[in-house]
This record gives C-alpha cells, structure tokens and sequence, in this order.
C-alpha cells in the first residue's frame, strides 16, 4: 500500500485527535487484560503454564488417571509406562488407565491446582519427601501402605523418605544418586592417577589445582536455572550433620542457620568459584547445559545422576568416564552418606474413587518382569530389594547402584520446604557462583527466608514442627 | 409532523399515566439489552476480582482456618522479595521512553518509503507475532556467555565488551529489557505507521513549501498529530512493563540470578503455585491491579485534557 492508498483509505485525517472507536476499544481490551490477571489467578487456578500441563480430570469410578513424571530422570520411563499399562490392560481389561506425562517446571503447581480444587488424578507422582509431605499435610493423599501390604511394601528401597506418623505415603519406583563423574583422560594429562580420585576435599581442591594448571577447566556445571547449586547444597550441607531431624529442626528455627554447621560449606563452594576451577559459562547454562560440557570433553569434572553418568560414558567413551563419592570435608555423621533418592514417588489421591484399584496398578509396576523392563528400557536400577542387581553389567553404573542401595542414602533438599528451597537454596548457590554475594550473605538469605517461610505459612511450620523424619539406615 | 404526534406539545415531566409507563418501558430497553453483556463482565471480572480481593484478606493461622485482615499486605510491606519485585518492574519502565522513541524514529523512517521499506516493515513486525518463550529460548543462547553477541565481540576485537548477559545480576535486567524492547517495538512501528498514513498530506507539503526540513516537518507538523495514537502506545507499554512481562522472566532467568530479575507477576505466580500461598499472591495481584487502575485513571485524564485541547484549537 502506498502513501495515497494509505490516506484514501483512512479519511478524514482530524479523526485520529480524539479517541477513536478503535482506539477505545484496543484501550479497553488492554485495560481489561490488565484487570483480568488476577481474576484468571482465581477462576483458573493458574497461569500458561499450568492450564497446559494440568488438564481438568475428576475420579471417576473403573478409570485411573495417572499424573506421571519420570522421563527426565529415567528416559525410557514413558515408554516403559505405555507398555505397563499395556500389560495391566490384558489383567484387567474392564480398567480404563489414563496416563498424562507431566512437566518437570509444573509437576508441584499443576498438581497444587487439583489440591485446591480437591479433584484431580486418582494416582500423582510428586519428588520425595518435602514435596510429598506437603500434600499429605494438605490431606490430599491416602497411605499407601493401608492398600499395599507390608509382605510388599517392606520390598521397596528408600521407603524413609516418605514415612510419616508410622505410615508409608508413597511408592518409590527407582534410585538415582549423585555421583562425582571425572574425565580419565584429562586427569592423567593433569598427572592424577585415574585409578585413584581424590576422597578429600583438600585432595580435590589439589586435584582441580593441577587440572587448571594443564588447561583444563576442572568442574562443569550448569547454575543458570540454579539447579547446579542445589546439587552442591545436596552434597556439602549434609556433611556437618548428624540426623536429617537436626536439619528439619534448623529449619523450623530459622536462626540456626546462620550457624557455619549448617551454612559454612558456601566458604567452600565460594573458593572453588574464586579460583576459577568452574567452567566460566556457569552462570548462564541451566544444568543440562553444564552437563554438556563434560560430554565435549571439556572438562574434568562434573556431578551427574546414573543417566547422565550413562550419557557421558556414550560421548566420552566407557572406559574413560570414572566415578566418584563427593570428597568429603564433613564431621557429621552423614558425611558418609551417598547423595541418593527415589527422586518421585507415587501415590494414591484422597478424592480418587479407584483407591484399591490404584494400589494394585502401583504394585504392578513393582512384578518381576516389569522390573527387569524397566532396566531394559531406561538402564536405571529399581528401588525394591527383587530387582536383580546382575542386570547391570556396567561397572561404573553397578558401582553408583551400589552406592545408592548400600549404606546410609540422603538427597537433602527433599528435606527443604519448597518456599525455603525456591528462595533460599536456589538463590543462594547463584549469589556465589555470580559472585554477587558471600557466604555470609548466603547464610542471611537461608535465616531471612526460613523466617518469612515460618510467619507466611503457620499451617505448614506446624506440620514441619510435628514431623520427625525417618534416618536413613545406618544412621 | 403527524397530528397524532403530541410529543412537540407536551410540557416535560407532565406525561399523561399511559405514556408515563411507555416511556418507562422504553427508557428500560437498552438495559435489557445490555443485561446479557453485563452479566458476562460481572462473571468473568467482577467475580473473580472480588474473590482475589477477600482471598487476599485472609490470613493463614496453624489451624487452617484463615482469619481475616490486612496482615497479607503488612507481610508484603516487610517482604524484601516484593520490594525488589516492584524497584525491578519499574526499571522495565524505563525501557517505554526507549521504546517509543525508537518506534517513532522508525516509523518515520519506513513512512519515507526508503527503499524496500515493506521488506523492513515485516522485518521489524516479526517478532511482535513470535510466541515470547520461543524468542525468550532464542535469547538465552545469544546472550549466554559463550553465546553469539559474546562471540561476535571477541572476533570483531571487543571482548572487554562480552559479559554474562543473563547470569550477572548487574546485566540481567538490561538484557531482558533489550528483549521487551526487541520484540515490542514491531507492534509501535506498525502502529505509528498506520497513524502516519492517515494524516492529510497537505499539511506536510504546506510544510516543504515553507521550506521546513525532515526534522522540523516531523517535529511540527507530523509528531503533534500522532499525539493521541503515541498515548496509546505508551500507556498500552506501561501496563505491559507492570503486567505482561511474566514469560519473558519466567523464560529466561526464573527471576535469577538470586532475585535479580523477580517482577510482580512472577511473584505472584510463585506464591500461589509453588509456595501454596494464595493469600499472598491474591495480595500482590491486589496491589498490582491498582497500579494498573491508576495508571489508566491518569491516562483517561490525560487524553480528556487532550481532547478538550483539540477542541478548544478547533
């Protein structure tokens, strides 16, 4: 269109001075958007990313819905899903089942939207513990252990993490740890005995010292989304205590951690960041990302999960990927601990009317066969004590299966309310990585917010005040 | 006129009973016409608007029975998160001014008709019409440390200049802004243009003829008849600083580093899905609505005064 098409088209050129139908109209839209955001707040229950991951589904009577996640942690999980559901199908072919995959980034709130409109899935799957817990205190979840009986549930590994007031809430399916994953390669082009990696964390801290001095970025991680950071919290906060009931109880106080007991690990990370022993885009990759420099190689060390160790062992090469516990600095008695969890649990809904029905489903996915294919499809070992552990041939992964199975196993930020670790652990970790704070800084952020945490949600301090969590074994 | 026609006789409010009742009936109508609309807008904001209101009046207790009062909007006063969540909204303001200028420029630009100014057009509307998330996941590769614009700048002999965009708290909100401003300064253009197109070209070669030059033309003559389509944008600007920028943040930085790039919305959507806190959330969505509702009071006002001003010159 050009200038004459443009000024025929439109008229009277005086129009635009006062406020057109148009005008008005694009004013008021923008107007009433703007007025709108809160009122979509309550009539939805939730923003963008809510609506699309949390599709209105209400109990119905002979039909599961499952709310699932587990391909992020084990991909595969989907697929091995489909197929349980498949074979559970030819069991009870009268049983509808409906499995709708959810999002990492909207696992809580999606699944908060059904708490508060007390209708949801009939089985949902929530992260270990804290994020469990809550919706149990939020009375939307039965016991499990009152549908499956004890002949089976004492099968299950790591069933601590979600016992409370003697009942067992949720079902574990598989175990990942945290293991320490170092490039052999580089560290005998540093001059460090592949066969022997540092235990330590003054042997670790020489290690990246050499490493750095024969041009090698010693440790890559990804903190952009502040995950990176929660892995260290994960691994260096447990190592000062004594019980998981001592970090709860610091919690609940709040004061408590300001103490360097349970804060004093950031001098720690802080040092490692001040000698440049971190990959320099560590503040602008999310974790995953982070992870890929160690794929390329271009790195020495990483912190990875038994799938992300299988990774790295495909783009680095079997025999040159080596694992290792997180050197250890601690005096606790879980500094011994292996940085390990079920990751999600599954558990029955409140408002689900298929409770039993969905006990039984549950329980299937713990048969024999649907173990050993659950090891095929994803190559992540099973948390029950049937799972045959000679499935696993790779030495590397056999060795963290071990770790994760033997001894006392602790994923501490499942111990963290969510708010305390959305706005303390999170942004702690990317204040030290940035540089933008200190560790004292870091400690206030972790008093401040356990604090606003405690006056903004009285029911959940009562609940966190209440709750005795169970040790791991060994301890 | 009909004889029958009495209207033209009568003296006002001295209708006889039968007419009384008619023109009742009649004055009623176009209510009830717009009855079915009124109802849909107190439904879908009426409604919700009081239920966000009393929600945010209620105060959690450890019995779970909420209390009601104003200790939601006490919490927020001490809550250093809000503070820096509402400091961090209205430094995106800044980038309205920036904004606007720079649509403005290139509209004026485009309505030269330079050449291929219809390839440019859509070039600089794109955006505009890309999903946010798409262009905010684009953005974090370019801005990431060994990212393209970094990468750019070391091979062209600036590498003093490369920084951590999005993971220094120093350039995060900057480089979010640069991301607003990137994608909505197609929808000004477009819009100032369209504008432009309307004027009467008279007065702009009255203009030339009186040997005024492109900058005095536009500064006299264009710009003073853009005035209200300008307000538009600005104001339309505004309330998207305040309450349309969730998926930029949400997108692109999660409010990190720390708290560096929290705004309002993300912290009304973090309270009332992550932290179980709808009270709070309701709170802040209170305060954020009336930040809005005043800025569009001011705006009413402002372009009544206008109007009134174009009609006293008229």
């Amino acid at each position: 269109m050009d200038r004459e098409e443009g000024n025929k088209g439109t008229g009277n050129p005086t129009s635009g001075g006062g406020v057109s139908r148009k005008h008005f109209l694009k004013l008021m839209g923008a107007g009433a958007g703007a007025a709108a955001f809160p009122g979509l707040l309550a009539a939805c229950g939730g923003g963008d990313q809510q609506q699309s991951s949390a599709p209105k589904v209400k109990s119905v009577k002979g039909q599961l819905t499952f709310w699932y996640w587990g391909e992020s942690d084990a991909p595969g999980a989907n697929k091995w899903m489909n197929e349980t559901v498949a074979a559970y199908k030819k069991k009870k072919p009268d049983l509808k089942i409906n499995v709708v995959p959810q999002s990492t980034d909207t696992l809580i709130s999606a699944f908060q939207a059904a708490v508060s409109a007390k209708q949801g899935p009939d089985i949902a799957s929530q992260w270990a513990t804290g994020p469990v817990l809550t919706q149990v205190w939020q009375d939307a979840v039965v016991p499990i252990s009152d549908y499956v009986p004890k002949s089976e549930t004492s099968q299950w590994l790591n069933t601590t993490e979600n016992i409370y007031n003697g009942k067992l809430w949720a079902m574990p399916m598989y175990l990942i740890g945290i293991a320490v994953a170092y490039n052999k390669d580089l560290y005998k082009k540093a001059g460090l005995d592949p066969n022997s990696p540092p235990k330590t964390w003054d042997e670790f801290l020489a290690a990246c010292q050499k490493l750095k001095k024969s041009g090698t970025t010693p440790f890559s991680i990804g903190n952009q989304d502040g995950y990176g950071g929660a892995w260290f919290f994960s691994n260096m906060e447990l190592q000062n205590l004594d019980s998981l009931d001592e970090w709860v109880k610091a919690i609940v106080d709040g004061n408590k951690l300001a103490g360097a007991k349970y804060t004093g690990w950031y001098e720690r990370l802080q040092e490692m960041v001040k000698k440049g022993y971190f990959n320099d885009s560590v503040n602008s990759l999310p974790l995953d990302q982070g992870h890929a420099i160690f794929s390329k190689g271009a790195s020495a060390m990483s912190l990875g999960t038994d799938g992300i160790v299988q990774q790295w062992q495909k783009d680095v090469g079997k025999d040159k990927v080596g694992v290792m516990k997180f050197p250890k600095f601690g005096t606790g008695k879980l500094a011994e601990s292996f940085n390990a969890t079920q990751s999600i649990s599954h558990f029955i809904c409140k408002w689900s009317k298929n409770k039993q029905e969905a006990a039984d489903f549950l329980k299937f996915m713990h048969t024999p066969e649907r173990m050993k294919r659950w090891y095929a499809l994803t190559n992540v070992g099973v948390a029950d004590k049937r799972f045959d552990a000679s499935a696993i041939t790779d030495p590397v992964l056999k060795q963290m299966y071990e770790w994760e199975t033997a001894g006392p196993q602790v994923w501490l930020e499942n111990y963290n309310p969510v708010q305390v670790d959305s706005q303390a652990n999170i942004p702690a970790g990317q204040q030290i990585f940035s540089k933008s704070g200190t560790p004292k800084d870091a400690s206030q952020l972790w008093v401040q917010v356990a604090r606003r945490w405690s006056s903004q949600q009285p029911a959940q301090l009562k609940n966190w005040k209440s709750w005795t969590p169970a040790e791991p074994k060994g301890i | 006129m009909s004889k029958t026609d009495t209207s033209a006789e009568r003296i006002p409010g001295s209708y006889p009973a039968g007419r009384k009742k008619g023109r009742w009936q009649e004055s009623l109508r176009p209510y009830l016409y717009l009855a079915p609309a009124a109802v849909f807008l107190l439904l879908v904001f009426a409604y919700p608007f009081v239920e966000i209101v009393r929600t945010s009046l209620q105060v959690p207790s450890a019995t779970g029975t909420p209390t009601f009062g104003f200790e939601n909007y006490k919490f927020l006063l001490g809550d250093p998160v809000f503070k820096k969540a509402v400091v961090h909204n209205l430094i995106l303001l800044l980038s309205v001014p920036i904004m606007t200028v720079l649509a403005l420029i290139f509209a004026l630009i485009l309505f030269d008709q330079v050449r291929g100014w219809k390839v440019y057009r859509t070039l600089i509307f794109t955006p505009y019409i890309l999903a946010i998330p798409v262009v905010g996941t684009t953005f974090i590769y370019l801005y990431s440390t060994n990212g393209i614009l970094n990468e750019i700048l070391r091979s062209s002999g600036a590498g003093f200049l490369a920084q951590d965009w999005l993971g220094n708290p120093k350039f995060v909100l900057p480089s979010i802004m640069s991301v607003i401003i990137y994608r909505e300064l197609g929808f000004g253009v477009v819009l100032f243009l369209a504008r432009l197109m309307s004027l009467p070209l008279e007065l702009l070669e009255a203009a030339k003829l009186d040997g005024a030059n492109w900058y005095q033309m536009h500064r006299h003559v264009t710009i003073p008849q853009m005035r209200s389509v300008i307000e538009f944008f600005v104001v339309v600007e505004i309330m998207t600083m305040l309450s349309w920028v969730f998926a930029y943040v949400y997108t692109m930085t999660g409010g990190g580093p720390g708290f560096s790039s929290v705004i309002m919305e993300f912290y009304i959507w973090q309270n009332a899905f992550n932290f179980q806190s709808p009270a709070i959330a309701s709170a802040l969505a209170v305060v954020l609505l009336a930040a809005v509702s005043v800025l569009i009071f001011f705006q009413a006002r402002l372009r009544r005064r206008s109007v009134d001003v174009d009609d006293d010159v008229r």
